[in-house]
């Protein structure tokens, strides 16, 4: 069954992939997307998601039942909220299938999608302020609300 | 005692102007009085307070300045109804011989206070039967109120029992509209006891509001068991918890399980216009101003629509969110075009959200209801 949360603590790799991988799947396919220490030609000191949470879970999980679906295999994804530093995991994708050209495909699918799909919002904080990123734009943002 | 009940609140009749009361249990910050005037300050009509630390057991009789003062502020701010709440420790159905005595000598306190004071009602809950028999904990209650009206009748007391109606959290008496009806029948001091109906409570104790259908169902019922003339204060508290729950967690208003449209219904219930009502939801400091603010908006209601609007990504500089009276009948993309106006930090709005309305995505056609919680989505950067 697909999974899919959004938390605001550090990810567990082995609680997520304790999600997946029944064994009649022969291939298990994790990527996990981290904070880059820069971005838009900019030094990032630190970066900050936040969501629209009554629709982020739910869409987070329409994108794993979605692959699920298509490829027949098993999805869990994870999205951090909150503040964090360069290295810090900020997304988790997470697939099991029979073979692994499905749980590529999948997992490439998982991470491309929800990147369009779930309202989460980044704030990076450069050298020159606060931004948020919508898409390709960034707009400044207050220190704090 | 003598007391000086404001015309038309006193227990037994009901208020004679038609004006909607609305406030909020306000917290004390230094003396009684200050409830008064912090409450006057927010817009209340109506106020609710702790006479005493709703902690503590005893309290020394109020002292002679505490009582003018609060009658000075009670004239300053021309407050046109008050009530007060008891103190969380008292049980008037408690098994245990001690506790039962301490709750009737308790409780005694807190209608002789509220009577000095000129408050017409203490609303209290009905206690807990705490596993050791639900019947004979009702019959306590009833031996309990009947002693202690009997007693404060004699001493000329006329503050009166509000009996409020309970989540039916652990063992909890009054969550059934019968059991309150029972108790009022037992009790049978039409002068002196009414009824509390906390909207939390009954919600979790399982009756709905939330629909037109639904609220009159539940008022008809409350109206068969217990009795619509008997209610004298309403609680308007949203649910964190769902219907039925069991839990009493108090949310603010239209932000919880419950929703903005069914306490729009209840404020402008004509057979309900003549009952105060009180919000106790949380951040008193901050936020009872906006509670009250928002239900006075919905009485004064009119055809307006009254939606929440919350502004995602860098919008939310400008917000993060609106509570907003629209014309009847708008769309959405209506709606961006008025946010654009209203401030220029939401210029480019309509062109790149999408909206979502009641936590679902919506097209730009779909006309706006009552209570509808709308939220406007900027490109997302997850990921
Ligand atoms: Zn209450
Ligand atoms: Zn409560």
């Amino acid at each position: 069954m697909a999974s899919a949360e959004i938390v605001d603590t550090p990810l567990n790799r082995d609680a997520l992939e304790a999600r997946i991988a029944p064994d009649e799947h022969g291939a298990v396919c994790v990527f996990i997307g981290q904070v880059r220490n820069h971005s838009r030609g900019k030094q990032v000191a630190s970066l900050e998601y936040r969501a629209y949470m009554p629709l982020a879970e739910k869409q987070l999980l329409r994108v794993a039942e979605d692959a699920e679906k298509r490829w027949g295999c098993q999805v869990a994804l994870w999205h951090r909220l909150g503040i964090m530093k360069p290295g810090d995991a900020s997304v988790a994708v997470a697939v099991s299938a029979p073979h692994r050209a499905e749980a590529f495909e999948a997992c490439r699918y998982c991470i491309d999608t929800l990147k369009a799909l779930v309202p989460i919002w980044k704030r990076e904080t450069c050298p020159d302020g606060t931004w948020w990123i919508e898409g390709e734009e960034a707009f400044p943002a207050s220190e704090e609300r | 005692m003598e007391s000086a009940l404001p015309e038309g609140s006193a227990p037994g009749e009901p208020p004679s102007n038609q004006l909607r009361l609305i406030g909020a249990h306000m917290p004390s910050s230094g003396g009684l009085s200050s409830c008064l005037l912090s409450g006057r300050e927010i817009g209340c009509t109506a106020v609710q307070l702790f006479t005493g630390n709703p902690r503590q057991w005893s309290h020394p009789p109020l002292a002679e300045e505490e009582i003018r003062a609060f009658q000075n502020a009670r004239e300053e701010t021309a407050l046109p109804f008050l009530c007060a709440h008891d103190s969380y420790l008292i049980n008037l159905a408690a098994p245990d011989a001690d506790v039962l005595d301490r709750s009737r000598n308790a409780f005694r306190g807190e209608l002789e206070r509220a009577h000095a004071l000129g408050i017409p009602w203490v609303v209290t809950h009905m206690g807990a039967h705490l596993e050791r028999g639900e019947e004979e904990a009702v019959a306590r209650l009833i031996e309990s109120l009947v002693r202690i009206l009997e007693e404060t009748d004699a001493a000329g007391c006329t503050a009166g029992i509000a009996l409020e109606t309970t989540a039916g959290q652990g063992t909890g008496l009054g969550w059934r509209f019968e059991q309150l009806g029972a108790v009022l029948k037992g009790v049978d001091h039409q002068q002196r006891i009414g009824v509390c109906m906390d909207t939390c409570h009954i919600f979790a104790a399982g009756y709905d509001l939330r629909t037109e259908d639904a609220w009159e169902n539940t008022l008809k019922e409350f109206d068969a068991q217990v009795g619509l003339s008997a209610l004298r204060i309403i609680h308007a508290n949203d649910s964190k918890k769902g219907l039925g729950s069991r839990v009493d967690r108090h949310e603010h208003i239209g932000k919880g399980e419950i929703g903005l449209k069914p306490f729009a219904r209840l404020v402008r219930d004509a057979r309900l216009q003549h009952v105060p009502v009180v919000v106790e939801t949380p951040d008193a400091h901050t936020m009872h101003q906006v509670n009250v603010a928002l239900l006075q908006r919905l009485a004064a209601g009119g055809t307006g629509v009254f939606v929440e609007v919350e502004l995602c990504g860098h919008f939310s500089e400008a917000g993060p969110l609106l509570q907003m009276e629209l014309p009847e009948n708008t769309s959405l993309q209506q709606l961006a075009e008025i946010l654009e106006q209203k401030d220029a930090r939401l210029a480019g709005l309509s062109a790149c959200c999408q909206f979502a309305v009641n936590h679902e995505f919506a097209e730009r056609g779909t006309l706006l209801c009552e209570g509808d919680r709308v939220a406007a989505l900027p490109p997302s950067s997850g990921g």
